[in-house]
């Protein structure tokens, strides 16, 4: 197994902070000039519910097998109590897994070489009273009796495969990056506009960055 | 003005924008709110269109009302009937869609909750739990399967354990049945599918039960849709824990089984998750329909804010032109909007100041011809020798010419606008004047003429005086145009022409006879005075010298006439007026007549332009005039001055002739250069006459009056050169024709 060498922890990227200020000032504009219309409407406010879940990636490394870079990571997944009761509910959540391949440019801006996704689901059945977790890339799935061994599952990432080093340029310096979020993309139109303006389905944990080692 | 373009221009296209963005984002509101895959990337953009065109539409409305309330509150025209129009289009929209809003609020809410039904949702709690508890009728049953297998195996050799786990796994139905050593490898599997497949792993919460010595069981669902019960208990010696492998193995369930579970478990997972979202659906609903309000109600007030601005613009122009026509200003035109009533109205309104603007300019140029026909009036009337004055009816002076100041000695033109009988105070010629207009004023004759003697100071004037009605005009009242000239000089002339003819016909007449008269007396005294007595001597003697004394005063008489009546040519000379004066006081000097002269001539004065002659004439004319008026004077004397004067603008020598005589009569002070006016007993007459003549030949002035101190006085003003006389030609009445008589 190759050694693995932690760069920085919750730095991320200029780029995307940019992008991600933009988006929170974006929200936070528009979750002002909308509450009044908010308000306008005849639906009960409902009590936040004290838990916010929070995602965060505790390590990641990447070592090489056969020429291919694999990845080992930690996660710490935590949903927040709105995020539970849709589960238990019967909505599934999806969960994804962002993973950037960057190759380090001294002069020029740095360059995405490689993105990799990988979707999972977790659904909650009430007949089984199981947890399913499914990989929707592999379509692979595992059943748990408890949210808690399913989230720890999916925490537990070992020999993923990222990339073939064979496909990186040779003596280029190349960064990997890894995030996991919760994903709102599958819901219904309205729900999704909803979603967006509520922090607890905003679950994002900070990108995790390191050298890869080659 | 520009400015003003550019900014409304620049609202226009800001307000394009907002209404643009709305459109578009309703648009999209509407595409994504139903399904979309790009919805995730383009609700954020759709929303910040949303919110832009609230924005922009909210500012343009905050600065339109901000300005229709300025408005309002300046009382700008127009501005009160813009509010109206505007309440009542945002009235007129707003109404219907909070009408529209609430009506689909209630819909939303009403239709989404008839989702739901509370029979249903039991009717599957209680499917859910039947089908829990069939299903676990079916674990429990594998699961003593599994402990049996593993009782089974128990004894089995390793060798054996493949053939016997295969043989089991046939027997019990199961699709898979794995055995794992106590380190979690593999020892034996048997399975349903075909060589190669890998044994399912052991999950943590397979290992961890087992491990505690409890067996395992569980229904999962199949990645092909169906269910399969998970089964594991440990395997080995029970007593050995250290030696203690697990024995796993997955019993699919029956298809049909399988599909009937799966019915119930997605449809008891559907309600649930429907009954989740009811809420975040009413509310995502709500939101979209509160959004898509607040555009169409912000867009229609903006809307009629615009309609209203376009409706009234027109008639706050109208209200602007009419302002502007009211001050005077007739060229303004007004753009034609449309056309529509307005339209004609606007139309009507330019007609209407164009016609203005050409009467106004018509007027203006009739006004011009009229103060151009004023103006040449005025000049004429300036350079009229005649006399005009235009009286209000109460008197009052309308105008005056400068003649008519000369005239009567008043400078009229200095008091227009006043009472003419306050003027005439303390002024004798004009008083008498006054006095015989208001005769005629007084006996209402508007329409008269006469012939007017006025008595001055200095002498008489006769007027020929002709007044009329005036009519009457917007600025002024009908009144009263007096026009009269003075004939004084005419009259005179006329005298002097009668005296003239008089003086050639008495010469001719007279002096003929008085020759042989004069011969035949001394004739007569010649031949019979030797032969008469003493006494008819005497008597003849006496009679004869008589009679020739007598022809030879009559003679001398005549040749005055005669100088009177035939004035040679004038002959204008350079000369010394000083030392004319000198000579001719010296000869009277010379005379010893018991008469002082006292002579005062200025030490600077010029050669005088003149004829040196008539000068002399002159001053022998005066001086003699005076020495015999103070024939029976004791201490009498005479005073003789000249010097440089100005008068009429020009540079005159003035001569001043003065005695401490008995003076003129008192009433015939005016008279006194008539012919044949004399106070003296040896006088001719003619003597102050023919200086007047000769005064007059000059172009000169002169006047006479008694001196308070006593005596008389006679002043001769003469221009000096001979542009000072052309001028006083120009400026004495009654000298142009002297000026003619002279040419």
């Amino acid at each position: 197994m190759a050694s693995t060498t932690h760069v920085s922890r919750g730095r991320p990227d200029n780029d995307n902070n940019m992008s991600e200020q933009r988006a929170s000032a974006l929200k936070s504009l528009l979750l002002t000039v909308l509450s009044s219309a908010v308000v306008l409407t005849p639906v009960r406010a409902q009590i936040e519910p004290p838990q916010e879940g929070f995602f965060d990636v505790r390590s990641a490394a990447t070592a090489m097998e056969a020429g291919v870079h694999e990845l080992e990571a930690r996660l710490q997944l935590i949903l927040s109590a709105e995020a539970l009761d849709a589960l238990n509910s019967g909505v599934p959540l999806t969960i994804e897994l962002n993973l950037e391949v960057i190759r380090v440019r001294r002069f020029l801006p740095d360059d995405l070489e490689a993105e990799l996704t990988v979707t999972y689901e977790l659904e909650y059945r009430p007949l089984s009273q199981r947890y399913i977790l499914r990989n929707l890339n592999s379509g692979d799935q595992d059943s748990f009796a408890t949210l808690y061994s399913a989230l720890n599952n999916l925490g537990r990432i070992q020999g993923l495969p990222v990339i073939d080093d064979a496909l990186l340029e040779p003596g280029s310096v190349y960064r990997m990056r890894l995030r996991a979020l919760l994903s709102t993309r599958q819901y219904p139109a309205p729900l999704r506009i909803l979603f967006f303006w509520r922090s607890q389905w905003q679950l994002q944990s900070d990108w995790y960055q390191w050298n890869l080692e080659r | 003005m520009e400015s003003r373009t550019i900014k409304r221009a620049a609202i226009g296209i800001l307000g394009a924008i907002g209404v643009g963005l709305v459109l578009v984002a309703l648009f999209l509101l509407g595409q994504t709110a139903q399904n979309s895959a790009e919805f995730d990337r383009a609700h954020i953009v759709i929303l910040l269109i949303n919110v832009a065109g609230v924005v922009v539409l909210f500012a343009l409305l905050v600065g339109n009302l901000a300005r229709l309330l300025r408005d309002y509150r300046n009382n700008v025209p127009g501005s009160k009937l813009k509010a109206r129009m505007v309440g009542m289009f945002v009235g007129l929209a707003v109404l219907p869609l909070l009408v529209v809003f609430y009506f689909s609020m209630q819909f939303i809410n009403r239709g989404i909750d008839t989702w739901f039904n509370v029979e249903v949702e039991a009717g599957l709690d209680d499917a859910l739990e039947l089908s829990r508890a069939a299903l676990e009728m079916q674990k429990r049953d594998r699961l003593e399967t599994t402990v049996h297998i593993s009782d089974r195996l128990q004894n089995v050799s390793a060798r054996q354990l493949i053939f016997e786990l295969s043989k089991l796994r046939r027997e019990s139905g199961a699709g898979e049945i794995s055995v794992y050593d106590r380190n979690n490898r593999i020892i034996a599997m048997s399975s349903d599918q075909s060589a190669g497949s890998l044994p399912r792993r052991l999950t943590d919460e397979v290992l961890l039960q087992v491990r505690q010595n409890r067996p395992f069981v569980s229904l999962d669902p199949t990645q092909r849709g169906g269910y399969e019960i998970r089964t594991a208990v440990p395997f080995g010696d029970v007593n050995r824990p250290d030696l203690v492998g697990i024995l796993q193995a997955h019993y699919p369930m029956p298809e049909r089984l399988g599909s009937m579970a799966n019915n119930v478990d997605s449809s008891y997972s559907d309600y649930k998750r429907m009954v989740y979202l009811r809420e975040p659906l009413k509310r995502a609903f709500s939101l979209t329909l509160t959004v898509v309000l607040m555009l169409s109600l912000l867009a229609s007030i903006y809307g009629a804010f615009i309609l209203s601005r376009r409706l009234v613009a027109p008639i706050q122009d109208l209200v602007a032109g009419t302002r502007a026509v009211a001050k005077g200003d007739f060229d303004t035109r007004l753009p034609t909007p449309s056309r529509d009533e307005i339209g004609f109205l606007i139309s009507s309104f330019n007609d209407m100041t164009q016609r203005l603007s050409s009467a106004r300019r018509e007027a203006s140029l009739s006004q011009a011809l009229v103060e151009a026909e004023r103006a040449n009036l005025e000049v004429i009337l300036a350079r009229l020798s005649t006399g005009v004055v235009a009286l209000e009816s109460d008197l009052r002076i309308r105008t005056a010419n400068q003649a008519s100041g000369a005239i009567l000695n008043v400078d009229l033109e200095n008091r227009i606008g006043e009472f003419l009988p306050d003027v005439a105070k303390g002024q004798p010629l004009l008083e008498q004047f006054v006095d015989v207009a208001q005769v005629h004023l007084n006996a209402n004759e508007t329409e008269w003429r006469e012939q007017i003697v006025l008595r001055g100071e200095v002498g008489r004037r006769v007027l020929t005086c002709a007044c009329t009605t005036l009519p009457g005009d917007e600025d002024h009242a009908a009144g009263f145009v007096v026009v009269f000239d003075d004939i004084t000089a005419l009259l005179q002339a006329q005298r002097d022409a009668a005296w003239g003819e008089v003086a050639r016909r008495l010469a001719h007449e007279i002096k003929n006879p008085l020759t042989p008269i004069q011969l035949s007396a001394e004739r007569m005294r010649r031949k019979y005075l030797k032969t008469l007595t003493d006494e008819d001597a005497r008597v003849l003697d006496r009679a004869t010298h008589t009679i020739v004394q007598q022809v030879e005063a009559m003679k001398e008489m005549v040749n005055a006439f005669s100088d009177y009546a035939r004035a040679p040519d004038i002959d204008i000379n350079l000369f010394s007026m000083d030392k004319l004066v000198h000579e001719v006081v010296d000869l009277y000097r010379a005379q010893e007549s018991g008469i002082e002269i006292a002579l005062k001539t200025d030490s600077d004065l010029p050669k005088v332009e003149a004829d040196v002659g008539r000068i002399r004439q002159i001053l022998h004319n005066l001086i003699r005039n005076s020495i015999e008026a103070l024939d029976n004077t004791t201490d009498g004397c005479i005073e003789v001055s000249v010097s440089l004067a100005e008068a009429y603008e020009v540079e005159v020598v003035k001569i001043v002739v003065a005695d401490n005589g008995p003076g003129f009569h008192t009433g015939s002070v005016s008279q006194v250069f008539d012919p044949y006016v004399t106070t003296k007993p040896k006088g001719t007459g003619l003597g102050l006459a023919i200086v007047k003549k000769l005064v007059e030949e000059h172009a000169g002035t002169i006047e006479a009056e008694n001196r308070k101190e006593g005596g008389a006085e006679i002043r001769i003003e003469l221009p000096a050169n001979e542009a000072a006389r052309e001028i006083m030609i120009t400026k004495l009445p009654g000298r142009a024709e002297i000026r003619r008589e002279r040419a």
